[in-house]
């Protein structure tokens, strides 16, 4: 890293990607036998992460060793189901499929989100499809992130709404039921199985807060989670994982209707932000990082302080629960800003 | 001290009392420094202040020239008629 000028993105950027996969290889092997395992069980999403994770624990541990688990919900795209299971096929991994719709329906998660949706829209034709969308020009205009409903009717009319503090509460709260029944069905497996649970989870979501605690991010090993979204890409393409899959836009696949992550929360492509989120991370300046990414440091500026608030007000998400120290001799740990 | 600014103020003293210092927040101070701007906290400001001043603000207003700080948030309500 040291012959590498500290301004050059692009190459602090890329990886080797087989001497990461070595990497990453390794480090499964070790966790696994740490801990006294021998399997890994991964949910699969037919999104890339999820397929990069399995591939990467089949190599690691051999296919016998992995289980694949497809979930799928009312919500979640029948092709994301095709995706996962073709690609767990491929993989020639056991797959347990189960779709978790009675049990969210038994927790009421439909039924609160439809409400919200209702209160805030007013009229809702049936057949109608909703996602949560946040204005696009965070860069070019520094808007703050604002949510609002996206409603398209059966007859194709899109209706758009500002969500309200609480409506804003009750529609992440019910839908972050959907990650958290995933977990308990992947410890259901794994606990079968004496497995680990693979997490999949990738370095610019986990600084940017963008996963759900005890949900997707209650897992036992996050292969994925040092690596920025462009780097899996890369490793993705290196282990063959289908194009198809490569491809599609990344998305939650939480609601009835389709939004991209760029949409939902990033307001920013995966390429460019993950240029910014090094540098930010390096300590670079907005100029040095505008002059090389060929914008305006008052984008970069912006970019920063959006990413810096992201991960303050996600910091919890990433630690493990605040308590006492069982030793007398450790400080009292605090959450605030910088600690 | 205008109205306005005394309504932010209150608004902001009751809602954020994690914020430290926040029962003496001055005009200039930031609120994203502070830590309170986060896309809930957004959301719940702009309702206070639409419902409290009786104005509509579009989401290409919602912008930190014209939320950041008690002076910002007072020069935006003015030019969108408040107190006038």
């Amino acid at each position: 890293m040291n012959d590498v000028d500290p301004d050059d993105l692009e190459s602090l950027m890329a990886i080797d990607a087989k001497a990461e996969i070595d990497r990453i290889l390794s480090f499964i092997r070790d966790v696994t036998e740490g801990l006294r395992r021998t399997s890994v069980v991964v949910g699969l999403s037919g999104g890339i992460d999820s397929a990069v994770t399995a591939s990467l624990c089949v190599e690691a541990l051999g296919r016998d060793r992995v289980v694949g688990v497809v979930l799928p919900e009312r919500d979640s795209s029948p092709e994301s189901e095709r995706l996962a299971s073709e690609h767990a096929e491929r993989l020639g991994i056991e797959v347990v499929k189960r779709d978790i719709t009675p049990i969210l329906e038994s927790i009421g998660t439909y039924r609160m989100r439809d409400a919200v949706v209702k209160k805030i829209m007013g009229d809702v034709p049936e057949g109608s499809v909703m996602s949560l969308v946040q204005p696009k020009g965070l860069l070019e205009t520094g808007s703050l992130g604002i949510y609002r409903i996206k409603l398209t009717t059966p007859g194709g009319e899109v209706r758009e709404k500002r969500l309200n503090r609480e409506g804003l509460r009750g529609i992440i709260s019910s839908t972050n039921t959907k990650q958290r029944t995933r977990m308990m069905m992947l410890y259901l497996e794994a606990e079968k199985r004496g497995s680990l649970v693979g997490g999949t989870t990738n370095r610019t979501e986990t600084l940017l807060g963008f996963f759900v605690k005890y949900g997707d991010g209650g897992v036992d090993i996050e292969p994925l989670s040092h690596l920025y979204k462009t780097q899996v890409y890369e490793i993705a393409r290196y282990l063959e994982v289908p194009k198809a899959i490569i491809e599609r836009a990344p998305s939650p696949d939480t609601f009835p209707d389709t939004v991209t992550d760029e949409d939902f929360y990033f307001r920013m492509d995966y390429p460019t932000l993950d240029r910014i989120l090094l540098a930010w991370e390096l300590g670079l300046s907005p100029e040095r990082t505008g002059a090389f990414m060929g914008r305006d440091p008052k984008q970069i500026e912006r970019a920063f302080e959006d990413a810096r608030k992201k991960y303050e007000f996600t910091k919890h998400l990433r630690e493990m629960p605040y308590s006492i120290p069982h030793s007398l001799k450790d400080e009292f740990r605090v959450p605030g800003p910088g600690k | 001290m205008s109205e306005i600014k005394m309504k932010v103020r209150e608004f902001l003293k009751n809602n954020y009392p994690y914020s430290a210092g926040i029962a003496d927040i001055k005009d200039t101070d930031s609120l994203m420094d502070r830590g309170i701007l986060d896309s809930t906290a957004v959301l719940e400001i702009l309702e206070f202040l639409e419902e409290t001043f009786q104005i509509r603000i579009e989401d290409d207003e919602v912008i930190p020239d014209n939320l950041d700080s008690l002076e910002r948030i007072e020069s935006f309500l003015i030019s969108k008629g408040v107190g006038t």
